[in-house]
């Protein structure tokens, strides 16, 4: 059997362990979102690695350089702690593939030793796992929420504030449609936003506006509503339709045969299961 | 009258896996049968001015499509993903393509697997893929500030000095326009609030249907040009692009989204009814409850 | 004290200021730390922070096995998973591929007509011309994850008269090359797994709205028919649904809206069939079956609802999230806001 074979046996085999949730959480749902946890953890951090620390950060510590012929003593110690790295990630000399490169990473053109600063907050977020020093990891975690914290003062004030207010503005030369559709957006702008206002009690007229502002609301959630189970809807679409290709003979009948292997195996399990329970009541 | 009060009221504790499997027939059986349930297409508004846009920009443009969608929304926009590619290569625009979202790395490849050899585009020459970095917020700053800071190489490990599109491609103010191609956070809003908007570029977004409510305040006021809303809006698109290519004496392979779009209109359809019966079921116990208590 | 309050306070606060200050200070070495550095700092430390999330959930599951708590078997597999996926992007890249060279005119057709059926190509001048155009041999579109099948492969070229030479591809490239172990665990295992957990989301729905969505007031009505709306006004199906379908609808909305003000029923009832009949009479005589106007027709009703008061609402939401996240910004950059240090 080809990979490709195989591997679509797999693919239908673990969709419906994942839709036989519908029928009950059973053994064949927890084993998958168990294999799911597994493998999006090592998946997120093979991905996180290689796409981030290894060229972004080891690349600055330790790039490739030039061959000048030329070389500092401060250069060589420092490159000296590489070939450690290198010498360790072939397992002690034993293999003979290194994930870092002989000689430096290829990418950058000059040592930024200002990196040596995030590797070593990163190294104390790591440190979270060790209750002790635990604590170390708020360092990196500061330097996280303080970058985001400014980041997004400036952004959502200026795209999300100022343009959005801008934007509701009403164009009063433009024709009649318009000058009502305009004001229909103003006034459930403003009357939402009334809402929003807690500090006041709603009451009188302003409570009255905040009513309609409610309204406004309202039609928004139908429609996120509406376009919520429309995305859910074209996801289990998905799924189906690639069901449905893997249930030709070209891939082995994969899906009627898992079905049928699942149905089956839920049936004697619902059947011993309802058992235990009749018994553990009695 | 009254058996079919109660039949309505019997109704209302119906057990959930019958409605789970009306769902999941209301979607199987327009893909068994495809032929049985064929339904017309019409391109809304906001998919037209995608198109629009995209359809005047000229050959050589530099375009900033990023991946920001993984397995889990490829329904829904991996559609999108490809007629949009079709339709840039045909008007040989220059596509340059970046992930924010890790699996975005598998999308892309995919996509330009996919594409790029019906128009015979070739890597470093028509399109260029610089990869995914972590970030987000963060990786869209880089971009808008300097690309190389971000990308020493792009996903095949070549140098961007090595590759003939990226020479006076520095930052984001290099593009002509950017798309965003996405499911979540990091995607269309921070390129808007990021890079977009502080820099003027114009771009659109094709993003999946519950994102859509909360874009939709930048597509109103011109922020963003534009929207493809999920499957559908990616069908709208297949549509266009199919037309304007038929007006080319071209031909591609059906589209995808429109392939489903009839399984998706059932669903909604039975959704709807299920939705309407329920509320049918609840007046009626309820007026039973009020005269039971008189 | 210090150390573990007072300094993630100074970070936080001279972080954020320059952060946001960097926007508006005109000093080239500022912004280039602020837009290039800064962010670089924050990429590389956000990846730690996927390291020790995934650490984390190894230690979990991993304490779980070795106590032996409730379902620990499962949390086997959850191990397992985690070191298949880890042996993939560390231990074994599993992305062989083929160079070929010396590729002479005679067999460049066979060639590419072999390797166009074999790997399903789209179109074979393609190849023909990037075999001859490629200098430093012509790498097969395929990637091997055993140097065996490359091998195998290899023994169908054999019959021409060519170079070849299996090569890996480069560690970390070895991730998105297709076919390599890494991508068929993504393609094979992660990716079914995670589009089917979003996907059973769509039966939740479907039974949460037949159960919980009732309408049991005026907002509710709003929130209900605006969902429908753009349910069925969204897809193909809306653009079936005739004028008249829609006409009755009013008409009811209408009744129902002004159903309080009326209270006999037999003139409601009246009213309600009489405003039926004349609206569609009213259609026909206008024919309107062939030419009805926008506003009776379901996808147009969605676009205006979607493009006005959605927006609105919308809108109103943006803007006072905006203002949330700005004003927390502010108190986390001037650390009043202390709870990411659990105080």
């Amino acid at each position: 059997m080809s990979a490709e074979i195989f591997g679509s046996w797999i693919v239908v085999f673990l969709t419906l362990c994942i839709f036989s949730y519908l029928f009950d959480d059973n053994p064949f749902y927890k084993a998958a979102e168990h294999i799911f946890i597994g493998v999006s953890a090592g998946y997120w951090a093979v991905i996180a690695f290689w796409q981030q620390i290894q060229p972004n950060l080891f690349g600055r510590l330790w790039p490739k350089l030039e061959d000048t012929g030329e070389v500092s003593v401060l250069q060589s110690a420092w490159y000296s702690i590489y070939k450690v790295l290198n010498f360790i990630s072939t397992g002690f000399g034993a293999l003979d593939r290194s994930i870092f490169p002989e000689g430096g990473i290829k990418g950058y053109d000059e040592i930024r030793l200002m990196y040596l600063i995030p590797f070593i907050l990163g190294i104390f977020m790591l440190l979270r796992l060790v209750p002790k020093v635990g604590w170390l990891a708020r360092w990196a975690i500061a330097y996280i929420v303080g970058m985001t914290a400014g980041l997004r003062f400036y952004s959502f004030l200026n795209s999300d504030i100022l343009i959005q207010i801008k934007a509701s503005t009403i164009d009063f030369s433009s024709d009649w449609g318009t000058i009502i559709n305009g004001l229909i957006v103003f006034i459930g702008t403003l009357t939402g936003l009334i809402y929003f206002f807690f500090s006041k009690e709603h009451k009188g007229s302003f409570g009255t506006l905040s009513k309609i502002g409610i309204y406004f609301l309202m039609i928004k959630f139908g429609a996120s509503f509406g376009f919520a189970v429309m995305g859910r809807i074209s996801l289990l679409i998905g799924r189906i339709n690639q069901l449905k290709d893997y249930s030709t003979a070209e891939y082995n009948y994969a899906t009627p045969t898992i079905l049928v292997v699942i149905i089956i195996s839920l049936a004697i399990w619902s059947f011993m299961d309802g058992g235990k329970k009749k018994e553990s009541a009695a | 009258m009254e058996t079919l009060k109660n039949i309505f009221i019997k109704l209302g504790s119906m057990d959930r896996r019958i409605i789970f499997l009306l769902v999941g027939l209301s979607v199987l059986f327009p893909l068994l049968k495809p032929d049985w349930f064929t339904l017309p297409i019409r391109p809304k508004q906001h998919s037209q001015i995608v198109f629009d846009e995209i359809n005047k920009l000229e050959a050589g443009s530099k375009v900033l499509l990023s991946f920001e969608y993984g397995p889990s929304t490829k329904p829904e926009i991996h559609p999108m993903t490809i007629a949009l590619l079709r339709h840039m290569f045909v008007k040989d625009i220059k596509v340059y393509a970046t992930a924010l979202w890790a699996d975005g790395n598998f999308m892309s490849t995919d996509a330009f697997d996919e594409v790029a050899a019906e128009y015979n585009k070739k890597i470093g020459i028509d399109y260029v893929n610089l990869g995914f970095k972590p970030g987000g917020e963060a990786v869209i700053k880089g971009i808008a500030s300097d690309i190389r800071t971000l990308y020493p190489a792009d996903l095949n490990g070549t140098s961007l000095d090595e590759i003939p599109m990226m020479q006076n491609v520095n930052n984001v103010e290099d593009f002509d326009f950017v798309f965003s191609l996405s499911s979540g956070t990091p995607g269309s809003k921070e390129w808007v609030q990021y890079a977009t908007d502080p820099k003027g570029i114009p771009m659109s977004t094709g993003c999946t249907s519950i994102q859509v409510t909360d874009i939709v305040p930048y597509v109103e006021n011109g922020q963003i040009r534009g929207i493809l809303a999920g499957m559908p809006g990616a069908a709208e698109y297949e549509e266009l692009v199919k037309m304007e290519l038929k007006s080319m004496g071209l031909v591609i392979k059906p589209g995808e989204a429109t392939s489903m779009m009839s399984a998706q209109s059932m669903a909604h359809v039975v959704i709807v009814i299920l939705i309407i019966f329920g509320n049918i079921t609840y007046y009626l116990t309820r007026n039973n409850k009020r005269k039971g208590s008189k | 004290m210090f150390l573990k309050r007072h300094m993630p306070l100074f970070i936080v606060i001279s972080i954020g200021l320059l952060t946001l200050f960097g926007h508006f200070i005109n000093n080239t070495t500022i912004q280039n730390f602020v837009d290039n550095d800064a962010t670089q700092w924050f990429d590389i430390i956000a990846s730690f922070a996927i390291f020790l999330g995934a650490l984390n959930m190894l230690k979990l599951q991993m304490l779980k096995i070795i106590r032996k708590q409730n379902n620990w078997q499962y949390s086997t597999l959850a191990v397992l998973g985690f070191v298949v996926a880890i042996f993939a992007g560390f231990f074994y890249r599993g992305a062989n591929y083929i160079v070929v060279s010396n590729v002479n005119e005679i067999n460049l057709l066979p060639i590419s007509e072999l390797l166009t059926d074999e790997l399903h190509l789209e179109n074979q001048n393609t190849v023909m011309s990037n075999i001859s155009d490629a200098e430093d041999g012509y790498e097969i579109p395929k990637i091997f994850m055993t140097q065996s099948g490359a091998e195998a492969f290899m023994e169908k070229l054999d019959k021409f008269d060519v170079n070849m030479e299996i090569k890996s591809k480069k560690w970390g490239v070895h991730l998105q090359a297709k076919g390599s172990l890494f991508s068929w665990i993504f393609f094979n295992i992660f990716t079914p797994l995670s589009s089917t957990m979003f996907a059973l989301l769509a039966f939740f729905v479907a039974s949460a709205s037949y159960r919980a969505f009732r309408i049991r007031n005026f907002e509710a009505t709003l929130l209900l028919v605006s969902g429908i709306i753009l349910m069925l006004g969204r897809v193909p199906i809306g653009e079936l649904i005739p004028w008249w379908v829609v006409a009755i609808l009013i008409v009811f909305g209408v009744g129902a809206i002004s159903a309080p003000w009326i209270k006999d029923k037999k003139i409601f009832f009246g009213l309600v069939v009489g405003g039926i009949v004349l609206f569609l009479g009213v259609g026909f005589a206008m024919g309107w079956n062939q030419s009805p106007p926008q506003i009776l027709l379901i996808p147009v009703i969605q676009d205006w609802i979607f493009d006005y008061p959605t927006t609105a609402g919308s809108r109103a939401l943006m803007i006072g999230i905006a203002l949330g996240i700005v004003a927390t910004s502010f108190r986390i950059i001037v650390g009043i806001e202390r709870s990411f240090l659990g105080e």
